[in-house]
């Protein structure tokens, strides 16, 4: 496996754009299709939203985002760090089907963006790394 | 792309034209535009969607704001929407809440 880009950005909204331009970089490098380079930057837009958002600005806190990418013959893996208050989106209670009915009248606004990474990528996992939260992304190539 | 939301009124129905990228960093502008409008005595609002080329969650959270804003008698329509877009959609269970159209003319109706 080797390291095909990495990526370092401060956690703040504004990043969104340059981790979305960078995310559509590594899966061109892996030859991702349309529809599956639009789910992993869908995934991993998500998961950044949140450590923006939960991880840092509402701890009081502030740090980077740091965006490694590892290519083989059959993976596009990619790993997002974060130094932000510990956050598990897997222990996220997955949304279920009494929900995903619900009118939006009745909907509380929560839980969507983990929904949506979880549906939209081959593998993902989290992990504590040190001090760091590690999130990752398992795209397969060759679909 | 830039995301740009443009609404306009005409009597009882409301329109947003979405453009760009809807993401958290430009969700603001999307749901400044539907407070806008949410004072109007209106019954339907409609987001024409065709040139919207990316919308997350916090695309869905405006949409959840609009439809509690304006209340469950204003119709929410989504005119146009890109594959991915209609796809993101339809996991979330929304076209169950929202009627997704193929043209602006199935609205007017």
């Amino acid at each position: 496996m080797r390291v095909i880009e990495t990526l370092t950005v401060p956690g703040t909204v504004d990043s969104l754009s340059k981790i979305a331009e960078y995310v559509k970089q590594v899966a061109t490098i892996a030859e991702l299709n349309h529809k599956a380079t639009y789910k992993l930057r869908l995934a991993v837009d998500e998961i950044a939203t949140n450590i923006i958002t939960h991880g840092y600005a509402e701890a009081g806190l502030t740090g980077e985002i740091y965006l490694r990418a590892d290519l083989d013959n059959s993976r596009l893996t990619l790993a997002i760090e974060d130094t932000g208050a510990i956050y598990n989106p897997d222990e996220k209670a997955v949304l279920q089907h009494e929900y995903l009915s619900q009118t939006l009248e009745t909907r509380e606004a929560g839980g969507l963006g983990v929904h949506l990474v979880l549906a939209s990528v081959d593998e993902f996992r989290y992990e504590r790394a040190g001090d760091r939260n590690r999130n990752i992304f398992i795209m397969h190539r060759n679909q | 792309m830039a995301f740009t939301a443009i609404s306009e009124i005409n009597d009882d129905i409301a329109k947003i034209t979405l453009s760009g990228e809807l993401d958290a960093s430009t969700a603001p502008i999307f749901k400044e535009e539907v407070e806008s409008i949410a004072g109007q005595d209106i019954s339907k609002l409609v987001l024409l969607t065709e040139d919207l080329e990316y919308m997350s969650s916090a695309g869905l959270r405006v949409l959840i704001f609009s439809k509690q804003k304006m209340g469950a008698d204003v119709q929410l329509y989504v005119v146009s929407p890109q594959e991915m877009v209609l796809d993101t959609l339809e996991k979330t269970g929304f076209h169950h809440s929202v009627t997704i159209v193929d043209e602006y003319a199935a609205v007017a109706r």
